[in-house]
C-alpha cells in the first residue's frame, strides 16, 4: 500500500493547536446512544454481516472437524490400537465402506464446504465494505452539508485542519463504532463461544488447561496498545516538529542565507532529528518484546496441548470412552487453539476502537449538533431586488461577548452612494462589512436594507443582493469561467464574459492559453494579485448586486498594478451602493463620503475634502501619501486639488446595472 | 512489470468543486531494481555495520529455526503420541518443543528490534544529509522547487527507503530460507507428497500476483480520489466566506455528496479484489488439506497396504506436511509484496539521492578570503545576468556606491530591481562583469563572511515559529535580551511590540500568520537592526499597511537605513524621496539615475511615472 501523502505544513500546525480545542463535549452515554442509533439505522447491513460471519465460521469449523475425522479414519485403519473414529450427528458411513472410501467421502465434504466458503467469503467482504461505505458516505455528506451552513463563529473557533479532519478521519472513527465495535464485537463474542463450546465438547479439562494463558494474552495485548499508541503519537508530534523546521528553513531561505544562519539551522534540525530517532527506540523495544511474547504464549498452549492432549490420546486408546482421539481430538484442538488466540488479541483491539470512536463521535456530532446561528426566519420576507439603502442603527458587536469590537455605530447610506471606511488595523472596518451580508448578527442595534431589518429578510435573497470582494479573495482550483460563475452556476458564457469585461479581466483571460477554460492552480498561484482581484470583482458583478462590498481590494497589490484595478472598481461601482475599505488615497478620493473608525467607534465622517480640511488623524495619514508641493512644482503641475464635484457623488444613479 | 493505465476515477465526467491541473507533474511510485542505488543504500548501513552483520546472521538462524519448530511439533505427534508411548516420552517431547519455542522467540526479538533500529538509523542519517545538503544549495534551486517536493524527500521517500532497508532484504532472506528448508524436510520425508504441494505453488503465486497488481492499482486510484475529497474539503473550508456570501451551500453539498459516492465506489473495487484474494487463498489452503488427506490416505491405505511400518511412517508424515506446508507456501505470498516494497524503495532512494547530488550553482573557491570588516562600498562593473541562458535580465549595469548611502531601485515588475539585490546578496553570481565590495571581488570572498556583515529584509517578512524575541535574535545569535530590546528602542517600536498579547514573548505562527503585516515588518526591521550590518538590502512590501501604522513604519525605516549602505527596492514615496540615489530600471537597463529632485527636473521616465501617480491620487 502506498505511503500516505505527507501532511501539509498548515495541517501540522493546526493539528497542534486543535488539540487544545474542546468540542461540544457530549457525555459518553449520549455519544454511545447516538452511535447506537446510527447502528440501528444500518441494522440490516449489520445483521447480514453477523449472519454471514457465523455461517463462515461454521463452515470453517466443519471443515476442520472433517479433516480431523479423516486423520482418525486412517489411524484406526493402520493401528488396531487406535479406537474407531467418532462420526458426528450419526452420519456414520455404511459399514461396508473401506477406509479409503471413507477418506474420499470426507475429502469431498471438505472440498464442498471450501467451495461454499469461497463464494460466501467473497460476498461477505463485499457486504461488509458496502455497509462501511454506506455509513461513511451518509456521514460525510451530512457533515459537509452542515459545515456549509454553519455560521462563521464556528469557523472562527476551529482550525481548518480540525474541520477537515471531522469529515475525513473522524467520520471513519464513528463508522468504526458500527463495524469495528458492534459487528466485530458481536462476531468475536459469538465465535469465541463457538470455539469454547467446540473445545469443551472435545474435552473440558484440556480446554481449561490450554486456555490458562488467555488472560495473559488479553492483558498483554491491552498493555501493548496502551504503551505503544501514546508513544507513536509522541513520535508523530516530534516528527512534525522536524518537518516544521525543514519547511520554515526552506520558506525562510532568504533569512537563513542572508544572515548566514546555516550552521545554527543544521544544529536545530539535528536536535529534533535525533529526538525522533531516540524516542523510536522505546517503540521498537515494545514491538519487539510483545510480538514474540504473544507468539510464545500461543506456543505454550501448544506445548500444554501436546503434553496433556498426548496423555488424553493415550487414555482414549485404553478406554474409548475416556480422553480424546488423535485427529478429531488433538489435531482439531490445535487448529482451534491457534484461531482462538488470534480472536483474543482482536478482542483487546476492540477496547481501543471504542475509545477512538468516542473521541471521533464527539467531534462529528459536535458539528451535526452545532446550531446554525444565522438562518432565515420561517416567515422571512423575500427580497428579489434591493434598491441598496443600507442603514446601521446603534450597532454594537463583539466576536466574543466580553470583547466588543463595534460600539453603537450608526450611519445611513443612500442607494448608489460610495462609502469609504478607514481606520487602523482592528478598528472594526471588516467587522462592519461582515454584518451586511449577515455573516454575523449584531449584539445590539439593527442593520437594515431598504429599511428592513436584515433578520426579517430571506437570507439567500439578501446575500444574492450583495456582491463581495474580500481582501484576500479565495478562488477555487477550477476553471476561470466556473470561478466567475460561482454564485450563479448556470450563467451563460456571454454573461460571464460581460462581467469579466466590466471588471477589466477579459483581456488577460483571453491572453491565457485556454481563455475562460484555463484552470487555476491551488490558491490561484498562476495569477498575479491584480488578476486575482479582478476575477473576484467579476465574480461579484455577475450577480449584478445592489450593494457592493470591497474589503481592501487593493491592499495586496503594488502601486504599478493598482490602476488596473481602479478602472475595474470604477466600472463596478456604477449604479450600486458601494462600501470600500481602503488605505490608498487614490481610492479614498473616489468615495462620496468617508467614515473614520477608531477602536470600533465612528470618530469622523465627511467627504474626503472636508476631512482633509479638518485635519485630525485622517488628514495626517492621508498627507503621508500626498506628493509634496515641491515635487509638484518641479513637475510643473497644477498644485490645486481638483474640485469635489468631479467625484462620482453627483451621479449616483447614472448608468444602469451591468 | 506491466503498468495498468490509471483512470483518475470511476466517473471522469464528475462535476467537482475543485479540478486538479493536468500539468502537475506526477512522481513515479516505483522504479526497477538498480544495482548502483542498492549499493549506495547499502553504504548507509556501513556506520551500523555490527548491527547489520548480526542481523544477517540472525536471519540465517531464523530461516532454519522456523521449519525446525514445525518439525518438532510434528515429531511429538507422530512419534510418542501416535505410537501411544508412555507419558514421560510425551512430556519430554512437549518440553523440547517448548524450549525450542522460547529460543525461537528470543531470536525473533532481536531480529525485529535490530531491523527496526537499523532502518531508523539509516533514515535518520539520510534526513540529516538531506537537511545539511539543502543548506548548501543555491537560491535557484529554491526558486524552481516546490516546498511540498522537498518535504516529500524527507517524509514519504525516506519512509519508502526505510521499508526497503529494514524489511525487504531480511524478510526475503528469512522467507526464502524457511521455504527451502521446509522443502528439504518434506522432500526428505516424502517426495511424492512434496511434488503434489509443488504443483499447488504456481496457483498461489498466480492468484497473489494477479490480485497484487489489481490491488496496487486500486490503492492508487483510491488515493487519487481521496486527494480530490480532501482538496475539495480544504477549499470548502478556506472558501467558506465566498460560499456563503454567494449562496452556494447547496450546490457544493450536492457536488461533494457525489464525490464521496465516487470515492466509495472506488473503495468497493478494492474490496472486490481483497475479497477475491483472501477467499481464494483460503480455498487454496483447504484444497491442499483435502489433497494431502486424499493422496496421503491413498499412499498409506492402498499403496502400502500390509506394510505396517511404512504405513505408520507415512501416517506420521501427514502431520509434518500439515505443519510444513504453511512455511513452504508463505514465501509465495510474501515475496511479491516485498518485491513491490523494493521497487517503491528504489523510487524513493533515487529521488533522495538525486537531491543529494544536486550541485549548488557555485561554491566558494578554495582560496576564498575571509572578508575583513567592511565600510560598505559597493560597485557594479559591467554586470550582466540571466536566469536562463537565452534571456538576459540585466544588461551592463554600472554603478558605484559610497559607504553609508541609500540607493532606491525603481522600475516596473520585471525591470531587474530584485535581480540586482539578489546579486548584491550573492544569492546568484553575475553572468558577466564584476561586483566588488570595498574593492574585493564578490567571487573571491567567503560567502558566509559577507552575509555576516549584511542584513536582509524581504517583502515576505518571514518569521519563524517561536517568540518575537527569538525571531529578532535570528539577526545576531547569542544576543542578550537587552540587546534585542535596545534594537527595538532605537527603531522606536517598543510600544508596538508591547501592544502584542505577550510582548516580546508572543508566539509567532508559521510564516507570522497570526500577526498583521505591519507588525511583521517591524519585527523584520528589528532583526536587521540587531544584526547592525554595514550593507542593508530591503525589498519593500508592496502591500499597503493601514495608514495609521504606515507613519510608524516610515519612521523606523529611516532609522534603520541611516549610516549603512542600503539598497531598497522601493514602493514608498517617502523612501524614494529620501534616497541618495535613485536608479530607474527598465528591462534590465539603468535608464536614469539621480536624486528625486534631479530626476523630476530632468523630466524623463521617472518624472512621467511620478506624474501618473499624482494623477491617480487626484482621480
Amino acid at each position: 500500500m502506498p505511503a500516505p501523502p505527507p501532511k501539509s505544513v498548515e495541517a501540522l500546525r493546526s493539528d497542534a493547536r486543535s488539540q487544545a480545542l474542546a468540542g461540544t463535549q457530549l457525555p459518553t452515554g449520549e455519544l454511545v446512544r447516538r452511535m447506537l442509533a446510527l447502528t440501528w439505522k444500518f441494522r440490516m447491513g449489520c445483521v447480514r454481516a453477523v449472519v454471514a460471519q457465523m455461517l463462515l465460521l461454521t463452515l470453517a469449523l466443519s471443515g476442520l472437524k472433517l479433516s480431523g475425522i479423516g486423520i482418525d479414519v486412517i489411524h484406526h485403519a493402520i493401528s488396531p490400537d487406535a479406537p474407531p473414529p467418532r462420526w458426528p450427528f450419526g452420519f456414520a458411513p455404511p459399514g461396508q465402506w473401506t477406509a479409503m472410501q471413507q477418506v474420499l467421502a470426507l475429502v469431498t465434504g471438505i472440498l464442498l464446504f471450501a467451495l461454499v466458503r469461497v463464494g460466501l467469503g467473497y460476498i461477505n467482504t463485499l457486504l461488509q465494505e458496502r455497509l462501511v461505505q454506506d455509513i461513511v458516505v451518509h456521514l460525510r455528506a451530512s457533515v459537509y452539508d452542515k459545515l456549509q451552513r454553519l455560521s462563521f463563529r464556528f469557523y472562527d473557533a476551529n482550525e481548518s485542519g480540525s474541520i477537515i479532519n471531522r469529515v475525513t478521519g473522524d467520520v471513519q472513527g464513528v463508522r468504526m463504532f458500527v463495524d469495528g465495535v458492534i459487528i466485530q464485537g458481536t462476531n468475536l463474542l459469538l465465535s469465541l463461544s463457538f470455539f469454547l463450546v467446540f473445545m469443551l465438547s472435545i474435552h473440558k479439562t484440556l480446554t481449561l488447561f490450554c486456555l490458562a494463558t488467555t488472560p495473559f494474552l488479553f492483558t498483554s495485548a491491552l498493555i501493548f496498545s496502551r504503551l505503544v499508541k501514546p508513544a507513536y503519537w509522541t513520535n508523530r508530534k516530534l516528527f512534525d516538529t522536524a518537518i516544521l523546521r525543514l519547511s520554515e528553513n526552506v520558506q525562510g531561505v532568504h533569512v537563513v542565507k542572508g544572515f548566514a544562519r546555516q550552521k545554527q539551522e543544521i544544529e536545530k534540525f539535528s536536535v529534533v532529528n535525533s529526538a525522533v530517532k531516540d524516542q523510536k527506540q522505546f517503540i521498537f523495544w515494545c514491538i519487539s518484546f510483545f510480538t514474540p511474547f504473544t507468539g510464545l504464549l500461543t506456543q505454550i498452549n501448544l506445548a500444554v496441548l501436546l503434553f496433556y492432549g498426548g496423555y488424553l490420546v493415550l487414555a482414549h486408546q485404553q478406554d474409548p470412552k475416556e480422553g480424546i482421539s488423535l485427529g478429531e481430538g488433538l489435531w482439531v484442538f490445535a487448529g482451534l487453539l491457534q484461531q482462538f488466540s488470534g480472536q483474543i488479541a482482536a478482542l483487546a483491539n476492540i477496547t481501543n476502537s471504542v475509545q477512538q470512536s468516542l473521541t471521533a463521535a464527539d467531534r462529528v456530532f459536535g458539528v451535526l449538533d452545532a446550531p446554525v446561528e444565522i438562518e432565515s426566519k420561517p416567515d422571512a420576507m423575500p427580497l428579489p431586488r434591493a434598491q441598496g439603502r443600507v442603514t446601521l442603527e446603534n450597532v454594537s458587536f463583539g466576536y466574543k461577548p466580553e470583547d466588543r469590537v463595534l460600539h453603537e455605530v450608526s450611519f445611513d447610506v443612500q442607494p448608489g452612494q460610495c462609502v469609504a471606511i478607514v481606520g487602523a488595523t482592528g478598528a472594526g472596518k471588516s467587522t462592519i462589512l461582515s454584518l451586511m451580508p449577515r455573516f454575523y448578527d449584531p449584539d445590539a442595534g439593527r442593520v437594515l436594507i431598504d429599511g428592513h431589518d436584515l433578520r426579517d429578510v430571506n437570507l439567500d435573497d439578501l446575500r444574492r443582493n450583495i456582491g463581495l470582494v474580500f481582501q484576500e479573495n479565495f478562488l477555487f482550483s477550477n476553471t476561470i469561467a466556473n470561478n466567475i460563475a460561482f454564485g450563479h452556476p448556470s450563467a451563460t458564457r456571454a454573461q460571464i464574459e460581460k462581467a469579466a469585461k466590466i471588471a477589466a479581466a477579459h483581456d488577460f483571460i483571453m491572453a491565457m492559453p485556454k481563455g475562460y477554460d484555463s484552470l487555476l492552480e491551488e490558491k490561484a498561484g498562476n495569477l498575479s494579485g491584480g488578476q486575482r482581484q479582478r476575477l473576484a470583482i467579476a465574480r461579484a458583478l455577475l450577480l449584478d448586486p445592489a450593494v457592493l462590498i470591497l474589503d481592501d481590494a487593493t491592499a495586496a497589490i503594488d502601486p504599478q498594478t493598482e490602476h488596473e484595478i481602479l478602472t475595474a472598481m470604477d466600472n463596478a461601482m456604477r449604479g450600486r451602493t458601494t462600501f470600500v475599505v481602503a488605505h490608498r488615497l487614490s481610492t479614498l478620493r473616489r468615495s462620496d463620503w468617508v467614515i473614520v473608525l477608531e477602536n470600533g467607534r465612528v470618530v469622523q465622517t465627511g467627504t474626503h475634502d472636508e476631512l482633509m480640511r479638518i485635519g485630525g488623524h485622517y488628514g495626517k495619514a492621508a498627507k503621508l501619501q500626498l506628493a509634496d508641493a515641491e515635487s509638484i512644482r518641479l513637475l510643473g503641475m497644477d498644485p490645486a486639488d481638483p474640485p469635489a464635484s468631479t467625484t462620482p457623488l453627483a451621479q449616483p444613479f447614472e448608468g444602469g446595472a451591468a | 512489470m506491466s503498468r495498468l493505465s490509471a483512470p483518475t476515477s470511476m466517473n471522469t465526467k464528475l462535476k467537482t468543486l475543485t479540478v486538479k491541473s493536468e500539468n502537475e507533474e506526477i512522481e513515479v511510485e516505483e522504479r526497477p531494481l538498480d544495482f548502483r542505488l542498492i549499493l549506495r543504500l547499502f553504504r548507509y548501513t556501513r556506520p551500523h555495520a555490527r548491527k547489520r552483520n548480526t542481523l544477517l546472521a540472525i536471519v540465517v538462524v531464523r530461516s532454519v529455526q522456523l521449519p525446525m519448530l514445525a518439525w518438532l511439533l510434528a515429531e511429538v505427534i507422530k512419534g510418542p503420541i501416535a505410537h501411544f508411548k508412555p507419558i514421560p516420552d510425551i512430556l519430554y517431547g512437549a518440553l523440547t518443543f517448548l524450549a525450542f519455542a522460547v529460543f525461537t522467540q528470543v531470536v525473533f526479538h532481536f531480529r525485529m528490534r535490530f531491523a527496526q533500529e537499523l532502518g531508523e538509523a539509516v533514515v535518520h542519517d539520510m534526513r540529516r544529509d538531506i537537511f545539511t545538503h539543502l543548506q548548501a544549495l543555491s537560491m535557484s534551486f529554491y526558486n524552481r522547487t516546490k516546498l511540498g517536493r522537498i518535504i516529500s524527500r524527507m517524509t514519504s521517500d525516506t519512509e519508502a527507503v526505510r521499508a526497503g532497508v529494514q524489511d525487504v532484504l531480511f524478510v526475503s532472506m528469512v522467507q526464502i530460507g524457511q521455504g527451502l528448508v521446509a522443502a528439504g524436510f518434506m522432500l526428505y520425508y516424502d517426495w511424492r507428497l512434496f511434488l503434489l504441494l509443488l504443483g499447488l505453488a504456481p496457483i498461489i503465486w498466480g492468484i497473489s500476483s494477479y490480485y497484487r497488481k489489481r490491488l496496487g492499482h486500486a490503492y492508487r486510484v483510491i488515493q487519487e480520489s481521496f486527494s480530490r475529497v480532501t482538496s475539495t474539503l480544504a477549499e470548502s473550508v478556506s472558501g467558506i466566506r465566498v460560499t456563503q456570501g454567494f449562496v452556494r451551500q447547496e450546490v457544493n453539498a450536492r457536488m461533494f455528496a457525489r464525490l464521496v459516492e465516487d470515492h466509495s465506489a472506488v473503495n468497493m473495487i478494492r474490496a472486490k479484489h481483497t475479497g477475491g484474494l483472501f477467499s481464494l487463498l483460503d480455498l487454496n489452503s483447504q484444497l491442499f488439506t483435502a489433497a494431502l488427506l486424499a493422496t496421503g490416505g491413498y499412499f498409506i491405505l492402498v499403496s502400502s497396504a500390509g506394510d505396517h511400518a511404512s504405513q505408520f511412517e507415512q501416517y506420521g508424515n501427514l502431520f509434518l506436511f500439515f505443519a510444513m506446508s504453511n512455511l513452504f507456501f508463505e514465501p509465495f505470498r510474501v515475496l511479491g509484496a516485498q518485491y513491490n516494497a523494493a521497487l517503491t524503495a528504489m523510487a524513493g532512494a533515487e529521488r533522495v539521492f538525486s537531491l543529494l547530488d544536486t550541485q549548488p550553482d557555485f561554491i566558494d573557491p578554495p582560496d576564498a578570503i575571509e572578508l575583513p570588516p567592511i565600510q560598505g562600498r559597493v560597485a557594479f562593473d559591467n554586470v550582466q545576468f540571466s536566469y536562463q541562458p537565452d534571456r538576459k535580465v540585466l544588461n551592463d549595469i554600472n554603478f558605484k556606491v559610497e559607504a553609508g548611502k541609500t540607493i532606491a531601485l525603481v522600475g516596473h515588475t520585471g525591470s531587474g530591481k530584485t535581480t540586482i539585490i539578489n546579486l548584491i546578496a550573492k544569492f546568484y553570481l553575475p553572468t558577466a562583469g564584476r561586483i566588488t565590495i570595498d574593492g574585493h571581488d564578490i567571487t573571491s570572498i567567503r560567502t558566509e563572511s559577507l552575509h555576516k556583515q549584511m542584513g536582509i529584509v524581504l517583502q515576505i517578512n518571514f518569521l519563524f515559529t517561536g517568540t518575537i524575541m527569538d525571531n529578532i535574535r535570528t539577526g545576531k545569535p547569542g544576543a542578550t535580551d537587552e540587546e534585542v530590546v535596545e534594537a527595538c528602542r532605537k527603531l522606536d517600536v517598543l510600544d508596538l511590540i508591547a501592544a502584542l498579547p505577550e510582548g516580546f514573548n508572543t508566539q509567532v505562527g508559521e510564516g507570522g500568520r497570526s500577526m498583521s503585516l505591519g507588525q511583521r515588518q517591524i519585527v523584520c526591521f528589528a532583526r536587521a537592526m540587531l544584526a547592525n550590518p554595514r550593507i542593508l538590502i530591503l525589498d519593500e512590501a508592496t502591500s499597503s499597511v493601514d495608514t495609521m501604522t504606515e507613519a510608524r513604519i516610515q519612521k523606523a525605516l529611516s532609522v534603520l537605513l541611516k549610516g549603512r549602505t542600503s539598497f531598497v527596492v522601493a514602493h514608498r514615496l517617502s523612501t524614494i524621496q529620501q534616497a541618495d540615489t535613485i536608479l530607474v530600471l527598465d528591462q534590465g537597463w539603468i535608464v536614469e539615475r539621480g536624486t528625486h529632485r534631479q530626476l523630476l527636473a530632468t523630466g524623463g521616465v521617472y518624472a512621467s511615472m511620478y506624474r501618473k501617480f499624482i494623477h491617480a491620487s487626484r482621480a
